[in-house]
Order: C-alpha cells, then sequence, then structure tokens
C-alpha cells in the first residue's frame, strides 16, 4: 500500500474544508472548483463533487445563485454562507493547530 | 455505421451512439442507486446530468452532431462514479476506489479505470437499495449487469414451473450475504465484469497453469489434463442429472403405476379429469387477469401495501398447490404402459380422441343455439367453414 492510498480517508476528510477555502476565495461553479484542485494532490471529479456541495448545502455551509453563462444554460454560482465562513474559520484554526502538532513532535 | 439515439439532458437534446447512450444510462443508473436516500438524489443527478451535457458540447461542433461511444466513456471516465457524501462518510474512503488519484491529477481516464480495474473483484451480494424483497433479484441484476427487471420477470416465469423460481429465491435469500459496508457494495456492483468476464476468468486460470510449465512435453499434458476434467465434470454432471430422472420416473411409476387398470370408459375418466383442468386452468388465468386489470380476485381485493406481482405469484402458488393431485391422476393414467395395459391403451387412445370430438360438436351445437354472440361469431366465419357448420347441422338434424 503506496502513501497515496494510505492518504485516501485524509484527503477525503479535507476535501471539505478545502471547498470552503475555493467558495470563500470566489464565487465559483463546478468546474472552477475543479479546476483549482486539478495539479493539486486533491484533484476529484465531479461524480464526488457534486453530492458534497449539496450535503454541504444542507448543512447550510454554502449557498448558490443561478447565474447566465456566455454559452448554454445558466450555472450554480456557490458562495458561503455566514455558517460556512464561521465553519472555515474554525476549521483553519483546527488544522494550525494539528500541522503546529505534526511539526513539533518529536523534535528534541 | 452505428446506430444513433437522442437523449434529453436538462432540456437539451443530444445525440449519441447507442453503446454510448448505454453506457451513460448504466452510468446515471448506478449514480441514482448511490445516493439512494438522499433527500438531495434528484437535485444531484440533475447536476450531473447538466456536467455531462457541458462536456457533450464541448465534444460537438459545426461539422459535428454526433457524440461517439468512445467520447461517452471518457467524459464518464473524467465524471467519475458518483458517492454518496453522507452514508458512510468514514468508511468509504477505505475501499480504495476513491477518484483521489493524486498520480493522475484532473482524474484523468487512469483514474477512473484504476477504481474499476482488477482490483475490485466481483461478487454475489444482495444489494439492498432499491430492493423489493430482499435483494436477491438486485444483487443478481448487478452481477450478471443486467436490466433488474429482466431478473424479476425471469423468476417469476420460473415460479410458474412448479414454483422453481420461489425454491430459488427463497434459497438465495437465506444463503447470499446482504452488501452491507461500502467495500462489499463495491464488490456486488463490481468492476466492468460480465457473465462474460467469468469464461474469460476460467480461460485466465487455464493460461496461468500454462504459464508455470516450461517444456512443451509439460504443456501438452496440462493442456490434455484441463480438457479431460472439464470432460469429465460436464460427463459427470450428465450422468447425475440422467440418473437422478431415471430415479424419479422410476419411483412415480412404483408408486402410481400399481392400482391403475384399465377399465371401459378410461377415455371418458381422463376426458373428465382433463376438463375439471382445463377448467382449473381457466379459472387460475382469470384470476391472474383479473389481478392484473382490476387489482382484485373474484371481488377480494389485495391489501393495501402488498404489491400486484406478490399476488400473481401466490396466485401461480395456490394454482399449482390446489391442482396437484389433479396432475397426480393424470400421471398415474399416463405411466401405465405396462405390457397388460399396453393394448388397452391403443384402444384408449382414439377412443379418448373421439370423446373429445363429440364435445367439441356439442359445445360449438349448443353455443350456436342458446348463445347469440358464438351464433353472429359462427354466421361471420369465412364461407367455408360456414358449410362445414351447416353440413354439420344438417347431419344432426337427420339424425
Amino acid at each position: 500500500m503506496g502513501i497515496n492510498e494510505k492518504f485516501i480517508p485524509i484527503r477525503k476528510g479535507l476535501l471539505e474544508f478545502l471547498l470552503l477555502k475555493i467558495i470563500d476565495a470566489n464565487q465559483v461553479y463546478v468546474a472552477d472548483i475543479l479546476q483549482e484542485l486539478s495539479g493539486t494532490e486533491f484533484a476529484t471529479q465531479e461524480g464526488t463533487l457534486y453530492p458534497l456541495l449539496s450535503k454541504m448545502r444542507r448543512e447550510e455551509l454554502v449557498d448558490y445563485v443561478w447565474k447566465e453563462s456566455e454559452a448554454g444554460p445558466p450555472r450554480k454560482y456557490y458562495s458561503l454562507t455566514v455558517k460556512g465562513r464561521e465553519q472555515l474559520r474554525e476549521t483553519s484554526d483546527y488544522w494550525q493547530k494539528i500541522s503546529g502538532t505534526v511539526k513539533t513532535l518529536g523534535q528534541k | 455505421m452505428n446506430k444513433v439515439t437522442t437523449v434529453n439532458l436538462n432540456g437539451n437534446a443530444y445525440q449519441l451512439e447507442e453503446s454510448g447512450y448505454d453506457a451513460l444510462r448504466d452510468y446515471l443508473d448506478h449514480a441514482a442507486r448511490q445516493l439512494d436516500g438522499n433527500p438531495d438524489r434528484d437535485e444531484i443527478i440533475t447536476d450531473i446530468e447538466q456536467a455531462v451535457a457541458e462536456k457533450f458540447r464541448a465534444a460537438l461542433g459545426a461539422f459535428k452532431t454526433v457524440v461517439s461511444a468512445r467520447e461517452v466513456e471518457k467524459i464518464i471516465q473524467e465524471m467519475g462514479p458518483v458517492q454518496d457524501a453522507t452514508a458512510g462518510n468514514g468508511e468509504a474512503g477505505a475501499t480504495g476506489s476513491g477518484p483521489h488519484d493524486a498520480t493522475t491529477p484532473g482524474g484523468g481516464p487512469g483514474a477512473a479505470a484504476a477504481a474499476t480495474g482488477p482490483g475490485t473483484a466481483k461478487r454475489l451480494y444482495k444489494i439492498n437499495e432499491g430492493a423489493m424483497i430482499s435483494g436477491v433479484c438486485n444483487g443478481l441484476a448487478a452481477y450478471f449487469h443486467v436490466d433488474v427487471t429482466i431478473v424479476r420477470v425471469l423468476f417469476t416465469l420460473l415460479t410458474f414451473i412448479w414454483g422453481a423460481g420461489l425454491l430459488v429465491y427463497f434459497l438465495m435469500a437465506f444463503i447470499v450475504p446482504t452488501a452491507s459496508t461500502p467495500g462489499e457494495k463495491a464488490a456486488a456492483q463490481g468492476g466492468p465484469a460480465t457473465a462474460q468476464e467469468f469464461i474469460h476468468r476460467a480461460k485466465a486460470g487455464y493460461y496461468e497453469g500454462m504459464k508455470t510449465f516450461h517444456d512443451k512435453q509439460a504443456h501438452r499434458e496440462w493442456k490434455r489434463r484441463f480438457k479431460r476434467e472439464m470432460r469429465g465434470w460436464k460427463y459427470n454432471f450428465q450422468r447425475e442429472m440422467s440418473d437422478s430422472a431415471h430415479q424419479w420416473q422410476q419411483n412415480w411409476s412404483h408408486h402410481w403405476g400399481q392400482h391403475p387398470r384399465y377399465f371401459v370408459g378410461l377415455g371418458f375418466t381422463l376426458f373428465i379429469l382433463k376438463m375439471v383442468k382445463l377448467l382449473c386452468f381457466g379459472f387460475g388465468a382469470y384470476a391472474v387477469y383479473s389481478l392484473v386489470t382490476t387489482g382484485a380476485v373474484f371481488g377480494v381485493a389485495l391489501p393495501a401495501g402488498i404489491p400486484v406481482w406478490i399476488g400473481v405469484v401466490f396466485l401461480i402458488v395456490l394454482y399449482h398447490f390446489l391442482t396437484w393431485p389433479l396432475k397426480a391422476m393424470l400421471h398415474s393414467y399416463y405411466y401405465t404402459g405396462t405390457p397388460p395395459y399396453g393394448a388397452c391403451r391403443a384402444v384408449a387412445g382414439p377412443l379418448d380422441g373421439l370423446v373429445w370430438l363429440g364435445f367439441i360438436v356439442v359445445l360449438v351445437w349448443l353455443g350456436d343455439h342458446y348463445v347469440p354472440q358464438v351464433h353472429e361469431a359462427l354466421q361471420q366465419l369465412p364461407p367455408a367453414i360456414h358449410q362445414a357448420v351447416a353440413d354439420l347441422k344438417q347431419w344432426w338434424a337427420r339424425q
């Protein structure tokens, strides 16, 4: 089992955090998110993203508006809700703590 | 040259090659199954259809109006398998079939191929999502990669043959495990395996064996042994089947062949038995018909909440159960070919036929006389038959 497979659950768990970050920076639609994640370790696919976004919307972390596109039908543009921003802040803090622990643990 | 199907994705029409259409429908069906129980299921499916449509648009141009099967496959792989984010969140990653394959950024074809590669072996499970009773049919459908309706119809049809389908169903319901963890569910749906895959695997096993030998002599020996084993298996199976069939036949004739004896009027008895059986069959068929069309049998409605098809299966089983003694009696007459009665049966046959013919004539005559509809129908028969009926009438009148 390679390092890549070992980290599957962790990457999966972090995906929501990353979505919060991406959506917080810009009002985006799914293709933008995929674009931004592609090339990173978190590259993902529509099949995963849509269910996750709909779950986050149900938890009132994100919301979307329909916007016309130059070509084709209107698209869903996602943005963070107040609750979503709150969650992002909490998760960021927690992440800082975790990565601090990872860095410092074992050092003498 | 390939046949083309038009699909409607979120209000826009796209033309796909037919095999591409099948692949897309499978993908969307699978997605819907995965999201079963998710309150946003329809919305997610719509989103996914929309995304597929967008990719189709990118693949089409002014002089390209049809999406090829290969393009559809590629797009489906780009989309990746749909996974429910709410159900089994913790375990889902453990299946190792997640599309987050960092070595192929953007989730290219490699990622999806790895997800459904030979690593995930296909197993037979019961699948509860979208099941009607216990998920046996669902699991079989996923296993053999056919529509679940076909499996259900097959089981219902098998039930007609002495309830065989029902027996097999209940056995499987007990024996086959239910797919409960995401890993098992993935194995139940499996990779691209079909029934074809089995033959493929058997062959692979054969060649795997081949590889372990180096010299030609051993090669040949292995080939010979493999073939002999296959043949031996086939032969054994056939012999067992014929043996047990023989055994059954013997039991049957031994048990029933004792007391029946030819007596005057055997043809008549047979005829009455056959009539009763025909009547039973008529009743059974009518009961099924009225159940399907009106939801009630002879005024007795199906209890609420029980699907019609269960009612139909119940009726079929009931029919077999009720007519069983009748069938046994008929069999007892047919399987008494031992010498003393052999000669009598030669007489019984034509006699039987005569009785039948007489009965039909009487029936037609009665109908013609007492049922106006039958009379009218007879009048409208082609002239030749009409003539025959007239002749028959004349002959009858002369008697």
